[in-house]
């Protein structure tokens, strides 16, 4: 047996042994982020939820400590397993951010980007997480002076976000499914690098998530199901 | 930090005092110089496969709270204190501890390279038992254990980074020691 007296230089001669992959190189990434400028507080704040479309929900079914994933792929919602709730600690916002007129966004987007007539004209349109041609992967709608928001989300890529609520409603939209959050939810979108962002949920109101073809949509700030349902209709 | 590293065309206090004034040529010097050491900390501290997340959102933060920087104990274990926190809320928001701090601690090629088969399997053994009491001791523990030995930070280094005083870096390490050794001798009870 190897002698065991000084167990703090074994430590170190065992760091050596330790597999760490390669690092990736961040200074591409880091500059980005650093380069774009940062929104005032309340401003990154809004835009937390605002920027928050839906893809990946967890919903607490039987008991809150347990919620069960689920998972919004293209036009597909499918159970994914179980995770604890919990609100993450610190925020991170989604990744760059900018606003736009609502025929901007539908020129750019690669994705069909839909007004609800039940809303009337959005106040405020914003895109986030480009791609390289600036074509946004979510277009963000709001109403109501920030209230309402509808988040569209090209969901033709991978699952994007997760959701944690304490509890949920499947509910069908049109002819697809959907799942309506009456409750506070936390969030984490996985930008297009796969960086998670993990968005503050406190804030975040009764949500009504539904898919339509390869996008997928959210929409928060409706109080009740029935209007969240008549207004997801009229996006037409 | 060594004389080697100062002599370097800029040193870690030019280049901190060259973001402080929104200067991001400077600050990727830092960024290069320490995305290596600070995804390693990462890793060892449980971030697993999220470690590169880890870092950017460190060196992210890092840029955006260098006002605070003070510089005592250098940029490195100042860093590494945003990389622990980052990956302690890691945990928290997932419940869980990814890839725990130590994986594939004995590698198959240690037997080749010793000229005693027996002895290095021994050897092998045993990292595998020090890799598997480690992640079963108490996180506070181990953080310490990895920040002191594991990253080989010094007592100082290993205060700024886990944001304790370095009185408490020195017991709690005493401590920790002795929790391990303690599990390493009651792991060899039944291995017989």
């Amino acid at each position: 047996m190897p002698e065991h007296q000084d167990l703090g230089a074994e430590l170190r001669e065992l760091a050596g042994w330790l597999e760490v992959a390669e690092p990736a190189d961040q200074r591409a990434a880091v500059r980005a982020r650093l380069d774009r400028p940062r929104p005032a507080r309340h401003r990154v704040r809004r835009w937390i939820i605002a920027g928050v479309a839906a893809v990946v929900g967890t919903v607490a079914v039987v008991a809150p400590a347990r919620a069960a994933v689920v998972e919004v792929v293209g036009s597909i919602l499918r159970v994914a397993g179980i995770v604890p709730g919990g609100l993450p600690e610190r925020p991170s916002p989604l990744p760059s951010v900018r606003t736009a007129a609502l025929d901007e966004a539908r020129r750019v987007a690669l994705f069909p980007v839909r007004a609800p007539a039940a809303l009337g004209t959005p106040e405020q349109v914003v895109l986030a997480d480009p791609d390289d041609a600036g074509a946004p992967r979510v277009v963000t709608l709001t109403y109501r002076g920030g209230a309402v928001r509808l988040d569209e989300f090209d969901g033709t890529v991978s699952p994007a976000f997760f959701k944690s609520a304490s509890d949920a409603q499947w509910v069908e939209i049109g002819s697809g499914p959907g799942i309506w959050l009456p409750g506070p939810h936390a969030v984490t979108y996985i930008d297009r690098d796969g960086v998670e962002r993990t968005q503050t949920a406190r804030l975040a109101g009764p949500t009504l998530i539904w898919t339509d073809g390869a996008v997928t949509y959210r929409l928060e700030g409706l109080p009740s199901l029935a209007e969240a349902k008549a207004a997801a209709l009229s996006a037409g | 930090m060594s004389r080697l590293d100062r002599a370097t065309e800029l040193d870690d206090a030019a280049a901190v005092a060259r973001a402080r004034s929104g200067d991001l040529d400077a600050y990727e010097v830092l960024v290069a110089r320490y995305t290596a050491p600070a995804h390693r900390a990462a890793v060892l501290l449980g971030a697993g496969a999220d470690a590169d997340d880890v870092v950017q959102e460190a060196l992210v933060k890092a840029y955006r709270q260098i006002s605070r920087y003070r510089g005592e104990s250098g940029f490195r274990p100042w860093l590494l204190a945003i990389v622990a926190n980052e990956t302690r809320n890691l945990h928290r928001s997932r419940h869980r501890r990814d890839g725990l701090v130590l994986r594939a601690a004995a590698r198959e090629d240690a037997e080749a390279t010793s000229p005693d088969p027996a002895e290095s399997a021994v050897a092998v053994e045993r990292r595998q038992q020090l890799v598997d009491q480690m992640r079963q001791l108490d996180p506070r523990d181990r953080e310490v254990l990895v920040c002191r030995f594991l990253l080989d930070l010094s007592e100082a280094e290993t205060a700024t980074a886990l944001g304790v005083p370095k009185g408490t870096v020195k017991s709690r390490t005493a401590r920790a020691l002795a929790k391990l050794r303690g599990r390493l001798v009651a792991g060899e009870v039944p291995s017989a």
